[in-house]
């Protein structure tokens, strides 16, 4: 198959089987397997259209046989193609554990399957306005998710979900029709180039409105207030979606705005973003040792593990992004496995859950473990001795502290004599979706023993960010 | 030109910010929907030029509008509306279990469901055998 094929099949199928599935009632179980077969099947397609973008190149197809320069680009490179797969991969994990423990809903399926249509669409997209189309269509398929088993508190939190990320999208739709406005373009690439002749007084409003827009998506320190109340009350495999998959939108809108299209913004607002990265580790990993639920935990976690990205997002060069990149994918992993095994109960599922916890924490045999030696090191890049020795121990600090944070956790869930909660101990879940936890966690361990792969990935994808810009700082 | 326009964009901005402040949660989505309006005002001054239709085939040598901002415009309002459906539809079963719209009074709820949590009581599981009586027969399948 060409690399032009693999390509639409990435983006064309989910999203083609989501419009056929949102017809049939997803509460059977035949249709969540067929909708997670065609997950798979783009899963696999994407990792196969990465083999080949690693070996020969970016792939790119001009939508609807127009010239190349008139027709609206998809384009794949190292960085997208990265997110794409852990995207894709994420949702099909957490749609096949729904499917094994029943799913509740007609439209259940279908949502996923445009969640992920869209995902993979905005990662693999050469044009800015497209990829506000096709953010639009995951996000508005994750607000009717947030709702997902209609409890009332659920219901309220995917009407404060929406209210806040519409409000998002709109900045990030004003930031791009700027944008046109400055470049007279919408082609990332275009704009890229065209950016650098800009007068950058112009560029840092608009770089600041993208900021603040991938901010809102992800949830970051100021912007952080709707999340917990979104992450708590959402079902576990919705909640790994919102926080393993969906969040992928604000580390990729980072770092291929921030890292290509405004790189130079980016540089100067590099110590604006370094102090937010900072305060967003500190913030979030104090809140998350003072709370006491399970979800809460994880979802303060959540705020201070963007932190980390945002650290070595501002550092920037070839260090920093592959840091952003190794820290994003790990982070994917770690979010989906733990929020889906938080609510299970049986043999081995403490033993998952401390795979994540460990992962989180940044102990060695589990992938968290890389992803911080690699902060760590873009860390000891930074400009200056001061600021190095200043985030070194500040990445140190935020560590321990969700050391701590996760073993509480931990120990209330596993090794607390009388269980606490509603849920009795005996009643054990599903074996299949015990199974599928411990598959994610021992993928955690994999990733963590033999990182090679993702190292070398994350390198690519970030030389796919600076190469073209001119080596970055 | 620039002045009008930038005011215009200023003004429906600035209402839709001042009813997403507001209490009563129909205002927030009335609000959301200002602020849109607002964004797609800045889409079309965006790319706001006099000319031909930009229809082929082209008149030579005139200027012709720009194409491309209205087909943005379009497709953002056409995004916008079905967001903006969903959200109406999200206040009515918002209504319908609790009877209210007012903010305060859902995040009072809000509280006491929070307060729940931390004497970590967990309510999706309790609630979750009530509904939907008719599971068994559609959970045939996976076993």
């Amino acid at each position: 198959m060409t690399g032009s094929t693999l390509l639409v099949l990435s983006v064309g199928l989910p999203w083609a089987l989501a419009a056929a599935l949102a017809l049939l009632d997803g509460r059977r179980a035949w249709v969540g397997w067929l909708a997670a077969a065609g997950l798979a099947a783009s899963f696999v397609s994407t990792v196969a259209l990465g083999f080949r973008v690693f070996r020969e190149g970016p792939v790119e197809v001009v939508m609807g046989g127009w010239p190349e320069g008139v027709g609206i680009v998809l384009r794949a490179d190292l960085l997208g193609v990265v997110f794409a797969a852990v995207s894709v991969g994420v949702i099909l994990a957490s749609l096949a554990y729904e499917v094994l423990v029943g799913v509740r809903s007609r439209t259940f399926p279908a949502l996923i399957l445009f969640v992920a249509a869209g995902l993979s669409g905005l990662c693999l997209t050469g044009d800015i306005f497209n990829f506000y189309v096709f953010f639009e269509i995951s996000m508005t398929a994750a607000y009717v998710l947030a709702g997902y088993r209609e409890q009332d508190y659920q219901v309220r939190g995917a009407f404060i979900f929406a209210v806040v990320n519409l409000l998002g999208s709109v900045l990030f739709l004003i930031a791009v029709a700027a944008l046109y406005h400055v470049t007279g373009t919408l082609e990332m690439q275009a704009v890229a180039e065209e950016a650098r002749d800009v007068n950058p007084n112009s560029l840092i409003t608009i770089a600041a409105t993208i900021f603040v827009a991938f901010s809102l998506k992800l949830g970051l320190f100021p912007f952080h207030f709707w999340l917990p109340a979104v992450y708590v009350g959402s079902h576990a495999s919705v909640a790994a979606i919102l926080s393993g998959a969906l969040a992928n939108i604000g580390n990729y809108g980072l770092l291929r705005f921030g890292g290509y299209i405004l790189s130079e913004e980016l540089r100067i607002g590099a110590v604006a973003v370094l102090i937010l990265g900072s305060t967003s580790i500190v913030y979030g990993a104090l809140q998350a040792v003072s709370r006491h639920e399970t979800t809460e935990v994880l979802a303060y976690s959540a705020i201070g593990q963007v932190g980390y990205i945002l650290v070595a997002l501002g550092i920037g060069g070839p260090i920093g992004f592959s840091a952003a990149v190794i820290y994003a994918v790990v982070n994917s992993l770690n979010k989906a496995l733990l929020f889906l095994v938080a609510r299970l109960r049986g043999s081995l599922v403490g033993a998952a859950f401390a795979v994540g916890a460990f992962s989180v924490a940044g102990v060695p045999p589990a992938a968290g473990f890389v992803s911080k030696i690699a902060v760590f090191k873009a860390g000891l890049a930074a400009d200056g001795v001061g600021w190095a020795v200043a985030l070194v121990a500040l990445i140190f600090l935020g560590s321990a502290l969700s050391f701590v944070y996760m073993f509480q956790v931990y120990q209330r869930l596993f090794l607390a004599r009388e269980p606490q909660g509603s849920y009795p101990k005996e009643k054990t879940s599903p074996r299949a979706a015990r199974a599928l936890v411990i598959a994610l966690a021992a993928l955690v361990l994999v990733v963590g023993f033999w990182p090679e792969p993702l190292l070398v990935l994350s390198e690519e994808a970030a030389a796919a960010l600076t190469g073209s810009t001119g080596g970055g700082s | 030109m620039i002045l009008a326009v930038s005011l215009v964009v200023a003004t429906v901005f600035g209402s839709g910010a001042f009813l997403v402040l507001q209490r009563d949660i129909f205002r927030v989505v009335v609000g959301l929907v200002l602020i849109s309006n607002s964004a797609f005002l800045f889409i079309i001054a965006a790319g706001l030029t006099r000319g031909a239709p930009p229809i082929l085939s082209l008149p030579e040598g005139e200027a012709v509008s720009d194409p491309l901002v209205q087909a943005m415009a379009l497709t953002a309002l056409v995004i916008s509306s079905s967001v903006v459906a969903l959200l109406l539809s999200l206040i009515y079963r918002i209504y319908t279990s609790h009877d209210t719209v007012d903010l305060s009074v859902l995040s009072e709820v809000e509280m006491r469901d929070a307060e729940a949590l931390e004497r970590e009581e967990d309510p999706e599981r309790e609630e979750e055998p009530k509904e939907e009586p008719g599971q068994e027969e559609l959970e045939e399948g996976p076993r």
